[in-house]
């Protein structure tokens, strides 16, 4: 292939490599709260927080793109903190709503905050996201779930995930550590954000709806929560079907639109009802299922 | 003072259609079935084609609507719920696949509609309009706030007076005894589901007609607001989503009118917020916080 | 004296080739982001109409000598995401010579910086904003005239014939478009020394604007403007009558579309509004224009004469580049374009990069539009 058809194909897939790695953080940020057994929903907001403020960091000040991002990412955790101490005590779907509603006033706060130019958001965001730095926020995320894996703190997580009262009376301090897993997933959504905004130029309130984290937690569990780099299977699998179907559609007469939707739909569908533990399952299962076979062979 | 107080009343009775329907699976499955909102949308659709492609009435074409909005229900439960329950995760689980039905409803509604705002031809509905002191009430809304209360009672007798009312409450109470006690739990609730999406249904068709717009993503705006009519009414409340529907609509009238219309719903969210902080059982909801 | 065969073989060979020397056409390209979904939709078929008749009819006219006039047609689906994606496309792989559109001054805001960026002209056509479009840099191009050009004028007929008192603003606060219209409407009747009774927002996605509607109604005012897209107009208007209300209504630029009167019916009867283009003019340009839209099964409206003129202006202004199709030789024939004949008008470019023509005000009658005399 010569030089100048891959300087083509760059051009024209470079925002699709560049949403992979976005969508696989923001997958990780719904992941984290998952992991120890609670749905939040309100990562959306916590992008729309990152984002907003790297943003007026930058048309306002001289700050290096680092600092926006590091400003990005911990603004989110802080006030994750005060949203999850009332409402981390609630249980299952009241938790989910709950954060639905967060997310939601996030939103409208930013549609009526005249300063950074309300509904209309904030156009002309100078590029200043190279698409490694997206993946390099990627691998200290995955980094960071990494090592939390095999420690104490990951054993006290899933212990939770498994049986939250039984875990308390083991003497985990059940609430500090789902409120440190939400502070940790609004920190990569508040990244993620940032990085986003800083690439696609813009920044709109309406790009931070329900549906946005309905999205992110679509990624996370087709690729499976079980393992913590399965949102990102999940995520990377999600955003490249669309190139993929936009062949694929014209061809067979469909609107790319609609059947973008009804895929991502059908995926999460068999997945929920025939793969719970997501497509990152699918080698161990095929390999035990291998297993299976040789040893009834054996017999 | 008095319009503002017909046109709150107008909206919150179609939110409390929209609600009860949501509540009811709530009450009887311990599950939020965010596919409510798409059978919502596509029966709103199939009246719309039953009017201008079969050229029926309105009149005619609304049961029939409502209709197929119960039998997609069941079919929801069959595909997304049922093969779920049992599951340990379901509550999450079953959120998630109602979210995936929701979508592919959508997918398939844009795929043969397309994107964009569809209307009623006019001269469906009747377009007079009344006038009952200074406020301005058309046939139209009078029309809806009837069938809505009409509904209401028709849902209200249907629990209290009748068999099925009596074993979806015991479902609802208590799965496992119902069971024992020779209740078939699977088919109530089906029936439940049927019931709950001919109410959704309803409040679809009644929602595009009142607004003269139907399109795929009209149930998205109402699926949130509906959580925080159920979420104030009290989940599993009847009488606390019809009363809080009516009053979020209220509320989000005055809003518009003496604050903003940017705030119109961040009222209903912040509501929802501060219940779920303070008082989780809603305005009518039972005392015990169920495990999710 | 006998000329040798391979003389003459010679001769006529060269003969033949002059004229494929001079007929070796260039193509330039030409990238049309449109509304073809979404919102907009309602305007961006019209402009499809327009720009698919200007580029048959530039073709065919051979005022361009040498120069083949291809385009590329692409749906923005009224989202700022796909507006920006398109344009990537059309700079960097399409790499086209210059880009009409996106259909919302919302869409421009977010999708002209990378035309700028990319030094590639942009030609708006639909862009009323006043402020935030040609601002945007000098590569950037109007050819519809904007909302501060329009409603005053509009406006002042108006008050002409109706003699209001005071009046109310109705304005969609989260499109660049509906709110510059407001910026400009309160302007105007502030100029005009009008007092502004209330002011109420609306969301582009709302349906129901029975409570700002009642809110304002109770003030009392003599005269409503709205600036709102069409969709919303509609259902504004349709409304408002439902109320009982019967003030006079004018509105922006997004009730330019005969889709006002195909959804609100016989509510949109009287309702006003400032346009671009007189309908009813007999220039000779214009009347070719309409009669080559109708034999197409299309009624065109100002959106439609706006993207037709669009592609005009950009092959007027290849034609003052000496027959040069590049990015800068467009951008260097813009300067020169001066009264050139468009179905608007006679059109020329203000020093500020915006369009300059004649205005007029049209009021719905009978559900058609009706220019106001």
């Amino acid at each position: 292939m010569s030089l100048e058809a891959l300087q083509d194909l760059w051009l024209t897939y470079q925002s699709t490599v560049a949403f992979v790695g976005l969508n696989g953080l923001l997958a990780l940020s719904v992941y984290t709260t998952l992991s120890c057994g609670q749905l939040s929903l309100a990562q959306a907001a916590f992008m729309a927080i990152g984002a907003y403020a790297s943003a007026i960091l930058t048309f306002h000040t001289r700050a290096p793109f680092a600092l926006n991002l590091a400003v990005a990412t911990l603004l989110p955790a802080l006030v994750a903190v005060p949203l999850g101490l009332p409402v981390l005590r609630l249980k299952g779907v009241f938790l989910a709503i709950a954060t639905i509603g967060f997310g939601e006033v996030v939103r409208i706060f930013f549609v009526n905050l005249d300063f950074t130019n309300g509904a209309l958001g904030l156009t002309a965001v100078p590029q200043r996201t190279a698409i490694w730095m997206i993946y390099a926020a990627l691998a200290a995320a995955l980094f960071v779930l990494w090592r939390t894996r095999g420690s104490r703190a990951g054993y006290a997580l899933e212990a939770i995930r498994e049986d939250e009262p039984a875990a308390r009376t083991m003497g985990i301090h059940v609430a500090r550590y789902k409120l440190a897993m939400l502070a940790l997933g609004a920190a990569f959504a508040g990244l993620a954000g940032a990085l986003e905004a800083h690439y696609t130029f813009m920044i709109a309130p309406g790009t931070y709806s329900f549906s946005r984290v309905v999205d992110m937690l679509v990624y996370a569990v087709v690729g499976g929560t079980g393992i913590f780099y399965g949102p990102v299977v999940g995520a990377t699998f999600l955003t490249l079907l669309p190139e993929v179907l936009r062949e694929v559609s014209s061809r067979v007469g469909l609107q790319p639109g609609p059947l973008r939707l009804f895929v991502n739909g059908l995926v999460l569908l068999l997945v929920i009802l025939f793969l719970p533990e997501g497509i990152s399952s699918l080698p161990g299962r095929l390999r035990a299922r291998r297993r299976a076979r040789r040893e009834a062979h054996a017999a | 003072m008095g319009q503002q107080i017909v046109n709150g009343l107008f909206l919150g009775s179609i939110y409390a259609l929209f609600a009860l329907g949501y509540t009811l699976v709530f009450g009887v499955l311990d599950i939020l079935n965010l596919a409510h909102q798409a059978v919502f949308m596509v029966c709103a659709y199939a009246a719309l084609v039953l009017v201008v492609h079969l050229h029926m009435p309105m009149v005619a074409a609304f049961p029939v609507a409502v209709l197929l909005g119960g039998l997609l229900g069941m079919l929801v439960d069959r595909i997304a719920f049922r093969p779920l329950r049992g599951r340990s995760d379901s509550n999450i689980a079953g959120l998630i696949s109602s979210i995936a039905l929701a979508t592919i409803l959508e997918a398939g509604v844009v795929q043969f509609f397309g994107p964009d705002v569809e209307r009623f031809p006019f001269g469906t509905v009747p377009t007079r309009s009344l006038k009952i002191g200074d406020a301005v009430v058309s046939e139209l809304q009078i029309i809806i706030i009837a069938i809505a209360l009409l509904m209401l009672a028709g849902l209200t007798w249907l629990l209290r007076r009748t068999q099925l009312g009596r074993r979806i409450r015991a479902v609802a109470e208590n799965p496992r005894a119902a069971r024992v006690l020779g209740v078939d739990v699977d088919r109530i609730i089906s029936a439940s589901f049927f019931v709950s999406s001919a109410l959704g249904a309803a409040a679809g068709v009644l929602f595009g007609l009142a607004f003269n717009n139907v399109a795929p993503d009209m149930g998205r705006s109402v699926e949130l607001k509906g959580l925080a009519v159920i979420v104030l009414g009290g989940m599993g409340s009847m009488p606390g989503a019809a009363l809080a529907g009516l009053a979020l609509g209220l509320l989000e009238v005055f809003t518009v009118a003496w604050i903003g219309s940017s705030y119109r719903d961040a009222v209903a969210f912040g509501v929802l917020f501060l219940v779920l902080v303070l008082r989780p059982r809603g305005l009518l909801g039972s005392a015990a916080l169920r495990e999710a | 004296m006998k000329i040798p065969v391979r003389w003459l073989t010679a001769a006529a060979a060269a003969l033949l080739a002059i004229p494929s020397l001079s007929s070796a056409a260039e193509t330039v390209k030409i990238g049309a982001a449109f509304s073809l979904t979404g919102n907009a939709a309602a305007y961006g078929a019209q402009q499809k109409a327009g720009v698919q008749q200007a580029i048959e009819d530039v073709n065919k006219s051979g005022k361009l000598k040498g120069v083949t006039l291809e385009l590329i047609l692409e749906d923005d689906a009224t989202s700022k995401e796909q507006g920006i994606a398109v344009f990537q496309r059309f700079i960097n792989r399409d790499k086209v010579s210059a880009i009409i559109g996106p259909t919302l001054s919302t869409t421009a805001t977010a999708a002209d910086p990378l035309a700028q960026q990319g030094k590639t002209p942009v030609v708006a056509v639909s862009n009323t904003a006043a402020k935030g479009i040609t601002d945007i840099g000098d590569y950037v191009w109007r050819v519809s005239l904007t909302e501060a050009q329009v409603i005053p004028s509009a406006l002042k007929a108006a008050q002409g014939k109706l003699g209001f008192k005071n009046a109310a603003i109705l304005y969609g606060n989260d499109d660049v478009f509906t709110k510059g219209g407001f910026d400009v409407m309160k302007a105007s009747l502030e100029a005009a020394g009008i007092p502004i009774v209330d002011i109420q927002t609306f969301a582009t996605k709302d349906r129901d604007f029975n409570a700002q509607l009642t809110a304002l109604k109770a003030k009392n005012p003599d005269f409503l403007m709205v600036s709102a897209l069409v969709e919303q107009a509609a259902a504004i208007v349709s409304q408002a009558r439902q109320l009982g209300w019967n003030v006079p209504i004018m509105g922006g630029n997004g009730f330019n579309s005969p889709k006002l009167m195909a959804n609100a019916g016989p509510a949109a009867e009287g309702v006003m509004v400032g346009t671009a283009w007189n309908k009813a003019s007999t220039d000779p340009v214009n009347l070719a224009f309409i009669a080559a839209q109708k034999a197409r099964g299309n009624d065109p409206d100002q959106f439609c004469a706006q993207a037709y003129t669009g592609v005009l202006v950009i092959a007027d202004a290849i034609a003052q580049a000496g027959m040069k199709g590049g990015r800068d030789d467009i951008k260097a024939g813009f300067a020169k374009v001066k009264d050139l004949p468009t179905p608007l008008g006679k059109f020329s470019f203000l020093p500020s990069r915006d369009g300059n023509h004649a205005a007029a005000v049209q009021i719905v009658k009978g559900g058609k539009f009706e220019i106001l005399q």
